[in-house]
């Protein structure tokens, strides 16, 4: 009998740590705050939404600047939650719908957002540059690679191919319009591969040569192009980069209604990873937000953690930030056209 | 060579890496016990306790952890019906059919034993064939995916002895329900009725708890008992029967850990995959084909063998190109950057020590696990025999969370009660559940590769690439070979007897 009761109470001990666990999904705690606040001041718990993952990339940022964030807002305790759903449609609905108090706020790929609200994804009910936007984390520019053995050597060449480009990607990402665009301004046939699983498939497929170029993180390719598995032709960035100034930007080579694209895009990824909350919050909530959020991207002590984590911080402050999606907001509607033209296309 | 893995052997057997390893195991056969989470939650979890070690003690601790929690989750495979991860979904066929006739703490031992040798032999393999290896992987792509998802799909044959229609019945219903959600190629919302929650579609682990874990629950309370009908004699000494199973069976082993080996090394095809098809080899090949899915022990040890040996060849593609070759890989690659180790020729070029220490971790952290396991099995199996009026109650509350667990949505736990519900009339009808996971884990793969292959290559991609028409043939080949033979045979008894 005793024996039998042991074995219940291992059962016990495993749905205890189960239940651990999962709530462990939620609660996974920011390392610990200091003690000792001076005053004080109102204490308010914050909901810091992101609509990923738990565990991946974005979520990783979110978690390691939160405390910092706490750090510079007095009274502020956050708790950051994965509302995860149709590629980040459910959480950032959530945050469109909660109230502009200052208690909520989201952090994700502004990319993603703005693309899901101009495609007319399923599901989506904001609008995306409507959006309070309180500061930028971080932003790397994109590369168009091709293979490290492909016949292509500059972007130029893509158009004397002669025959349709293979393109592996995702999906209707960033990516997928920004190669449509490209294809129709510098005149080449583009045949988009879409259904691959992740960035690591697609890179996959153009070091093996079964596809001929792919968009990407420069970040990701840069181990491969040192590696010589893939040769960089083409950036997506404000200037061209520092370590490859033979590269040139996506601005350089293209004119008229493509180079209007390619703004709103090269701005989309200047934005890039970013904090922002619902429409219409309180002006003084904002400034007092942005400030500390600009304080807490500039933190010695988490640059350092960043730097060792790899996960770079490259700071914007809310107010240019704000700007920056504003000048998006004024021509988002010039790229609406080229998008569905390059959505009609593959279905 | 023979220098760089002794010294990466060495750099092992340091006390912290060995210490560290331990706790890593012990970390990841409990993670592997709860229903769902698997590998990638355990190196997921364990990651932030890593950073600050030695590079060498930190892999330890990672892989460690996600070595044994192929273990772990077969454990609950076999003694519960409850995948612990969605890839040991293939030791529910003959692991607890195996428990039910009194024969747990064989099939653990099998399992354990089985782990050991697959693991063994993958890193052994993957440390002589690395470019090899790297060769394959380069020279095969979508079509070949394509066509290896058809061959899995030929698997249900084996499930539906009963009727084939109600076999196929289940399979299509599986495919079907893999279609829910968004369309990979086009983005169109399918069969989700204008809800966000399915346009994710149905989590592969949610629903196979449900249809395993909480309908056997559902049946349990029905009949009462306790999961064990019938009692076999001394519970240990079947462990050890187990074991001797594994080496009889040794020419299985070999082949189920190099096709494990196999599929790991491509990335893209999925690791739950690995244990089906490897279930399906050995159903194929075995001499007794019609005890597969009653409860015969070689159905557990091909694919707890291929599940061990598949870790290897993830490795493949993350060593080579640092390109991981799964999630739980992706975690690993994450790791290496902060180590400042940069994954692809650098590495193999200039820090082969590291490359080989990984190797020796596989191998000692499944040692370890095995050993563990072996010794744990006796005990594990006891509670197989607790009446249903106490397992009930403390497992169908762990199956919930477990559900709740794998992405945090509180839908999820509604989905595993529909499923449970689903797998027990599905059970009492015989319409086999096993087809429906099979069409379900298969659906995606085959419908993305389909289209990637007919885009890449034309409509007519599976007769143009000759190594896509050699696999396309051989799969041919295997399907209708038991036909075939049947028919010779039967031919031959006509022929004999018209002469006679």
């Amino acid at each position: 009998m005793l024996k039998r009761k042991s074995l219940v109470l291992i059962l016990v001990v495993l749905l205890t740590i189960s239940l651990i666990t999962a709530c462990g999904q939620k609660t996974e705690a920011p390392a610990p705050k200091e003690e000792v606040k001076s005053e004080p001041v109102k204490a308010k718990d914050i909901t810091l939404i992101v609509p990923n993952s738990p565990g991946k990339g974005m979520d990783t940022y979110a978690r390691m600047i939160a405390p910092y964030i706490e750090k510079h807002y007095p009274g502020a305790k956050i708790i950051v939650k994965n509302i995860v759903g149709a590629g980040g449609v459910v959480g950032t609905n959530q945050l469109w719908h909660s109230k502009p108090d200052g208690l909520t706020f989201a952090f994700t790929s502004f990319p993603s957002v703005l693309l899901a609200d101009l495609s007319e994804a399923e599901g989506v009910q904001f609008k995306a540059t409507e959006f309070t936007y309180l500061g930028r984390a971080a932003t790397e520019p994109r590369v168009f690679a091709v293979g490290g053995k492909s016949e292509f050597n500059t972007i130029e060449d893509l158009a004397k191919a002669g025959r349709p480009i293979k393109f592996p990607s995702q999906g209707m990402d960033e990516d997928f319009f920004a190669a449509a665009v490209m294809a129709k301004a510098l005149g080449f046939q583009l045949n988009q591969i879409t259904g691959y699983e992740g960035n690591a498939d697609t890179a996959l497929a153009v070091i093996k040569g079964e596809g001929d170029g792919h968009i990407t993180a420069l970040s990701d390719a840069l181990p491969m192009i040192k590696a010589g598995d893939k040769k960089p032709i083409l950036m997506f960035s404000p200037e061209r980069v520092k370590d490859f100034p033979d590269v040139p930007t996506a601005l350089e080579i293209t004119s008229g209604e493509a180079q209007d694209f390619m703004k709103v895009l090269t701005n989309m990824i200047v934005a890039h990873r970013c904090f922002f909350g619902p429409p219409g919050m309180d002006p003084e909530v904002t400034t007092e937000f942005r400030a500390a959020i600009t304080k807490a991207l500039a933190d010695p002590e988490l640059l350092e953690k960043a730097a060792k984590a790899n996960s770079e911080i490259v700071p914007m402050d809310g107010d240019k930030l704000q700007a920056t999606v504003d000048e998006i907001a004024a021509s988002a509607q010039k790229i609406i056209g080229p998008m569905k033209q390059a959505l009609a296309d593959i279905k | 060579m023979l220098t760089a893995s002794w010294h990466g052997l060495l750099a092992l057997f340091d006390p912290t890496s060995i210490l560290f390893m331990s706790i890593g195991v012990l970390f990841g056969v409990v993670i592997g016990i709860l229903p769902g989470l698997g590998g990638i939650a355990a190196m997921a979890l364990i990651l932030p306790f890593s950073l600050s070690l030695e590079p060498v003690a930190a892999l330890a601790m990672l892989l460690g952890a996600h070595v044994a929690t192929i273990f772990g989750s077969s454990i609950t495979s076999i003694l519960f019906n409850i995948p612990g991860a969605s890839k040991s979904i293939a030791l529910c066929f003959d692991g607890y059919p195996m428990t039910q006739r009194g024969e747990g703490a064989r099939a653990l031992g099998a399992a354990a034993m089985a782990s050991l040798i697959g693991g063994l032999i993958g890193a052994i393999f993957l440390t002589l064939t690395l470019p090899i290896m790297k060769a394959i992987m380069m020279a095969l792509g979508p079509p070949e995916y394509f066509i290896m998802a058809l061959w899995g799909l030929s698997v249900i044959a084996i499930f539906s002895s009963g009727s084939l229609l109600k076999g196929l019945t289940a399979a299509g219903f599986g495919l079907l329900l893999s279609f829910v959600g968004m369309d990979p190629v086009s983005g169109t919302a399918r069969f989700t009725f204008g809800s966000l929650f399915l346009l994710d579609g149905f989590d592969f682990a949610v629903v196979v708890i449900g249809l395993f874990a909480v309908s056997e629950m559902i049946k349990l309370y029905i009949t009462g008992g306790s999961i064990v009908k019938a009692q076999t004699t001394s519970e240990m000494g079947s462990v050890w029967i187990g074991v001797r199973d594994v080496f009889i069976h040794w020419k299985l082993v070999v082949r189920s850990s190099l096709l494990g080996l196999f599929i790991g090394a491509l990335p893209g095809v999925g690791a739950s995959i690995g244990g089906i098809a490897a279930y399906g080899m050995a159903a194929q090949t075995s001499k007794n084909k019609e005890t597969f899915g009653t409860g015969n022990v070689e159905g557990v040890i091909a694919p707890e063998a291929t599940n061990a040996a598949n870790e290897g060849g993830g490795l493949v593609p993350t060593l080579g190109f640092g390109i991981p070759g799964g999630e739980s890989m992706a975690i690993l690659l994450s790791a290496f950057i902060v180590m400042g180790i940069t994954p692809g020729r650098d590495m193999l070029e200039n820090h082969m020590d590291i490359v080989f220490s990984i190797v020796w971790i596989i191998v000692v952290a499944n040692v370890i696990t095995t050993i563990g396991g072996l010794l744990l099995a006796k005990h594990l199996v006891k509670v197989t025999t607790l009446p249903s009026s106490v397992l009930i109650p403390v497992l169908l509350p762990i199956c919930l969370v477990g559900a709740y667990a794998i992405k945090g949505r509180i839908k999820d736990v509604i989905v595993v009660v529909v499923f449970g519900i689903i797998g027990y009339i599905m059970d009492k009808y015989k319409y086999s559940r096993a087809d429906m996971a099979i069409g379900m884990v298969l659906g995606l793969m085959l419908e993305r590769y389909m289209h990637i292959s007919i885009k890449l290559y034309g409509n007519l991609f599976f007769l143009t690439r000759p190594v896509t028409l050699i696999l396309f043939l051989v799969v041919l080949g295997t399907i209708f070979y038991p036909f075939i033979r049947g028919y010779i045979a039967n031919k031959r008894n006509a022929d004999e007897s018209g002469v006679q």
